[in-house]
């Protein structure tokens, strides 16, 4: 037995005075980021190479005789001539629910001070998007808690819908109101031990955003109850471009991890203008052709691979992307925005002159559409507000033209009167989210035309009162909305009665 | 300058292509594509001969095996490590001796890009980064 053991610790001895093969190079020039490295023979496209000091680069050009890397981490240190190795991986990020609450940069490396992440498994950060045999399609609803957004526009779980608009129209505060809404869904669905309610874990992803911007986000998470469920991956602005580029594909892989997981969750990211900027940067200092806006070629590839990686899988759980992008002078006719357009399952557009009118959140209903949504939108929503994109469209066509003429017909005095009433209703202050059950009383009010005798300038306080009256005095009737999911004859009687009463008690 | 450093580039690269004679940089030719250069002056001599200097410098680490050491390395060694690494490159391949005290002990063989580490200060910093 002793000659058995001998020989065990023969090999071990043997193996761990194994030389070790490394292939390496020498850096050239360093600029803005990215690097030009002699040698490196042996390396992989996209494969991390070491720099001295810790930091680490992502090999993306492979020329003849010289590698472009971009470099993650301080480049303060680095000069030419320093020796680079490789290191046989490709770049990884850890995922897992240990990154619930945290705030990671663009490699997982936590930055909010709390210690290490405790995460036990790596997910590539570059991967191939799951194929059409994989995939479901999309049938299930993901509430936003804003009811503009969740009964003309809705969304699924596992679609691709774009926020779109001009700087401070409110793009990011839909999608926090979002996470929030996850959050408080999910304690909900928690707490009543439902076997089969499916939890939705969010992901934020801050690419070039001031770090004030990213901390108020963190506190707003926060206040709300909602970083528990949520992850957040910071790129500030003051990162170097390739922290940017790379942060997307991280929260991306993270996310996946929850896909794959029979688990759902949810990605931000905002904003995918300032994302495809970090490319661009990126790609004219590695001298790669340039074409439209000094953009390089690969540009929709940049956003198509990294969307297309959100999907519902058959069996599994479910990735929805909520990507970002920010006009100039509302233009969505550009370069970027057109990619990501055609790329998404539809889009949320915000303008400038709503959100200035003080129409918050300021949707233009023409311009938003959801091409999966009303699939995975349920049943009650439908038929409190079936209609109501259309009419609302309608009403802003009417608008545009009764600014011409004073003598109006008593048909269209009625159109834009309940127009405007629907405007007023869909009105909603920032990170407070409606339950969906909320949103189906307020609009079967709505319908039912318990609005019609509220002057208009009133209608939000009517149904901020409506809203109250419901939350405090009839819990099980909206417990009872958000179990059945549709309204049947007793529950539309139900809702009838409870809606006289609060008319009876409001005075406006 | 984009276009001028390419043509050097193009111009080096051709220049190195003649420089080589059965697998191996010819000390003959590089004496005769400088000579060359001297004569017939091509536009931007210098950045020419830089690249030409740098692809003939990764040529030749291709086919020398740099043996940096701590503590003392025989002949027969030298030669054991020529012969194997003639062997892994299917090349000749020549081994030179160069101490090396900061390597605490063993070996670290450098041939072109590759780089054997065998020291212990190589798995000390090995086990500096995985800490």
């Amino acid at each position: 037995m002793s000659t058995v053991l001998e020989q065990i610790e023969q090999e071990i001895a043997k193996l761990s005075n194994k030389g070790v093969k490394k292939n390496t190079g020498n850096i050239r020039t360093v600029a803005d980021g990215v690097a030009k490295i002699d040698g490196l023979s042996d390396v992989m496209y996209n494969e991390m190479v070491q720099f001295p000091g810790g930091a680490i680069g992502i090999a993306l050009n492979l020329e003849e005789d010289e590698v472009g890397c971009v470099i993650l981490g301080d480049i303060a240190n680095l000069k030419e001539g320093d020796e680079v190795t490789t290191t046989g991986r490709l770049l990884s990020v850890p995922v897992g629910k240990g990154l619930l609450g945290r705030v990671v940069d663009a490699l997982g490396n936590p930055v909010d001070g709390k210690g290490p992440v405790e995460a036990k498994e790596f997910y590539p950060v570059e991967r191939i998007a799951p194929g059409v045999v994989v995939r479901k399609s999309v049938s299930q609803a993901l509430f936003t808690g804003i009811m503009a957004i969740d009964s003309m526009i809705p969304i699924g779980r596992g679609q691709r819908e774009l926020i779109i608009g001009d700087r401070g129209t409110g793009k990011t505060t839909i999608t926090i109101d979002t996470i929030i809404n996850q959050a408080r869904i999910n304690k909900v669905g928690i707490a009543s031990g439902d076997p089969k309610f499916r939890p939705v874990y969010s992901i934020y992803v801050a690419v070039g955003q001031k770090n004030s911007n990213i901390a108020r986000t963190v506190s707003a998470l926060e206040a709300a109850g909602a970083l528990e469920f949520t992850t957040i991956v910071a790129a500030p602005a003051a990162d170097n471009p390739a922290n940017l580029y790379i942060a997307p594909y991280s929260g991306a892989a993270i996310g996946e991890w929850f896909m794959e997981n029979d688990m759902d969750a949810l990605i931000v990211y905002d904003d995918l203008s300032k994302h495809a900027v970090a490319y661009r940067q990126i790609s004219l200092i590695l001298k790669r052709p340039s074409g439209r806006e000094a953009y390089p070629g690969d540009v929709f590839y940049l956003h198509s691979r990294l969307l297309e990686r959100a999907a519902r899988l058959d069996g599994k759980g479910s990735l929805t992307a909520l990507p970002i992008i920010e006009t100039l002078a509302g233009d969505v006719s550009a370069y970027i925005s057109t990619n990501v357009i055609s790329i998404t399952d539809g889009q949320i557009f915000l303008e400038t002159d709503l959100f200035n009118q003080g129409i918050r959140p300021a949707i233009s209903v023409g311009l938003s559409v959801s091409r999966v949504g009303s699939a995975a939108q349920i049943k009650a929503t439908k038929q409190v507000g079936g209609k109501l994109k259309g009419e609302l469209a309608q009403f802003r066509e009417l608008a545009a033209f009764a600014q011409f003429g004073s003598d109006l017909d008593a048909k269209t005095k009625a159109q834009l009167d309940r127009g405007n009433r629907i405007v007023e209703l869909f009105k909603q202050p920032a990170f407070s989210p409606l339950p969906i059950e909320l949103q189906v009383a307020v609009l079967f009010a709505m319908q039912k035309g318990f609005f019609e005798p509220v002057d208009i300038k009133k209608v939000v306080d009517a149904a901020a009162a409506l809203k109250h009256f419901f939350t405090t005095r009839k819990d099980a009737l909206l417990a009872e909305i958000r179990t059945k999911a549709a309204l049947d004859k007793d529950l539309e009687a139900k809702l009838q009665a409870a809606c006289e009463e609060w008319k009876s008690s409001f005075t406006p | 300058m984009a276009t001028h450093a390419k043509i050097a580039e193009h111009l080096a690269r051709q220049l190195f292509k003649v420089s080589i004679a059965d697998g191996a940089v010819s000390a003959e030719r590089v004496a005769g594509v400088l000579e060359y250069v001297e004569k017939h002056q091509p536009p931007n001599p210098v950045m020419v001969l830089k690249a030409y200097s740098r692809l003939v410098a990764a040529e030749i680490a291709k086919g020398e095996a740099v043996v940096e050491h701590a503590g003392a390395v025989g002949d027969a060694m030298l030669s054991a490590i020529a012969a194997a690494m003639t062997r892994q490159y299917g090349r000749r391949v020549t081994a030179t001796a160069r101490p090396d005290a900061d390597l605490i002990a063993g070996l670290r063989v450098r041939v072109g890009d590759d780089v054997y580490e065998s020291s212990i200060a190589g798995q000390l910093a090995a086990l500096a980064s995985a800490v």
